[in-house]
């Protein structure tokens, strides 16, 4: 038995939990080895570059020829499928319980370690009005979105996140500031605050605050914050205009959190980020990995998951340049390294930049 | 449209709908997803007849003849209706998405 206390939410019946493990099998499945799916369309592809006699241009012109192969359509339709079988699934199930998923929450609410404050007078902008990764409500107009977003993504995460490893050991990867000094640590939207009880282990006496617009994550983000018993302040406030004073964070950090920003809020939020983290602080971003360093199939893939995962943002984030946004705020980056896998580089990257 | 599926995206790659066909016919789609459907459920019932044979044969409480041989009375058919009413429900919804035309 696990040492950690178990946070996911319980679903309703034996047989919900039997559908989500299915799948989360058939997503690995067809993401994976299994199906094979993205190296034989990339080796389709780059065949097709080359008899073509010239690279890939725009991803339409990559996109109609992904469309033109039986195979292509098919990996479209199952990659729908599975998302959507995902929150059909996970919907039914906390539909079954919202009453007692919600008083849970009201009974978390107020308990310690660490607080809950929530904005009666927040606003949320347009811009946040999507339903990512076709989420039923998005992130925030279903009272359980946090509930469903924490299932959600451990389906997503195929197992190798139940217990936050994978935020973990990506938490661990950030430097300190040069100087050593790391009193307070701010993890911009912070959803259900897996970085943040993260940061709190390995700073257990810096003040960890999570922030984000959505008050159903930021609840279960402090609940399960209680039951691991680790003090973090989760506050409902916007991460272009967060309110914290000048200098105040020695760490600031962004998980999967830019390539769902539209451009102008991503740059926003990187000059909100100089505006609060200390000279010589670090802002450290885990993001998607830029459209330069992508394969023809990955390029694909992040128009169909622009499009038919409810991403709409990523796009124009993957093809910006995130190391000269970062130096226009004030920030000196490090230079990262895009790991590779097989097929391409990396689906994810990341920025470790200095204040200066 | 409610509130809960109204989506307001600033700029960016337009969101594709509730309901999009990616192969050529919205039967072949919806075919594949009961396919798909089907496998989900045909792994509950697997999942959960392994858990159950483990338990009953464990405890040893029950032999493979009892249930060959098990009758349900009233209550029980009606709640293997239900049961019977949800599965087909869960793989064939799939036939209410197929649009009258295509």
């Amino acid at each position: 038995m696990s040492a950690v206390p178990e946070t996911l939410p319980a679903l309703a019946e034996r047989a919900d939990a039997a559908y989500l493990d299915f799948v989360e099998g058939f997503r690995e499945y067809i993401l994976g080895k299994g199906a094979d799916f993205e190296d034989r369309l990339n080796e389709a592809l780059l065949a097709e570059q080359v008899r073509r006699g010239q690279p890939w241009g725009d991803v339409e012109q990559i996109r109609e020829y992904v469309h033109s192969l039986p195979l292509g359509r098919l990996r479209d339709r199952l990659s729908r499928t599975q998302q959507e079988m995902k929150w059909f699934a996970l919907r039914r199930s906390f539909e079954a319980q919202r009453a007692e998923l919600l008083a849970e929450l009201e009974r978390y609410d107020t308990r310690g370690p660490g607080r809950l404050e929530l904005d009666p007078n927040f606003v949320h902008p347009p811009y946040v009005n999507v339903h990512f990764h076709l989420q039923p409500g998005g992130y925030y107009k279903d009272a359980l979105s946090g509930y469903l977003y924490h299932y959600g993504t451990k389906v997503f995460f195929r197992g190798d996140n139940d217990h936050d490893e994978l935020h973990s050991k990506l938490v661990a990867r950030v430097p300190a500031p040069a100087d050593g000094r790391v009193e307070r640590i701010l993890d911009l939207a912070c959803s259900i605050g897996q970085s943040s009880t993260a940061f709190r282990r390995r700073f257990p006496n810096a003040d960890v605050t999570g922030i984000d617009y959505s008050a159903p994550m930021l609840r279960v983000a402090h609940r399960r914050a209680v039951m691991l018993g680790d003090e973090v302040t989760f506050a409902q406030r916007l991460i272009e205009k967060t309110g914290y004073a000048e200098g105040q964070f020695d760490i600031t950090f962004a998980f999967i959190v830019f390539h769902e920003l539209p451009l102008r809020i991503i740059h926003e939020t990187v000059r909100e980020a100089a505006r609060v983290t200390r000279r010589g602080g670090i802002f450290a971003i885990y993001d998607f990995t830029g459209t330069r360093d992508k394969s023809p199939y990955q390029r694909y893939h992040r128009w169909f998951d622009a499009r038919h995962n409810g991403e709409p943002y990523s796009q124009d984030f993957c093809d910006c340049d995130m190391n000269a946004i970062l130096a226009d705020h004030g920030f000196e980056v490090a230079a990262a390294s895009v790991g590779q896998r097989s097929g391409g580089a990396g689906y994810m990257t990341h920025w470790f930049a200095t204040r200066v | 449209m409610s509130e809960l599926t109204q989506q307001t995206p600033e700029g960016g790659t337009p969101i594709a709908g509730e309901n999009p066909v990616y192969l050529k016919d919205p039967v072949l789609d919806a075919t594949v997803r009961m396919v798909v459907e089907l496998a989900a459920q045909v792994w509950i019932e697997r999942e959960r007849r392994i858990t159950l044979e483990s338990l009953l044969e464990a405890q040893g409480t029950l032999s493979r003849a009892a249930i060959e041989s098990f009758k349900p009375d009233a209550a029980q058919a009606a709640a293997l209706k239900r049961e019977r009413a949800r599965f087909i429900e869960d793989v064939f919804k799939e036939l209410r998405r197929i649009p009258p035309t295509a």
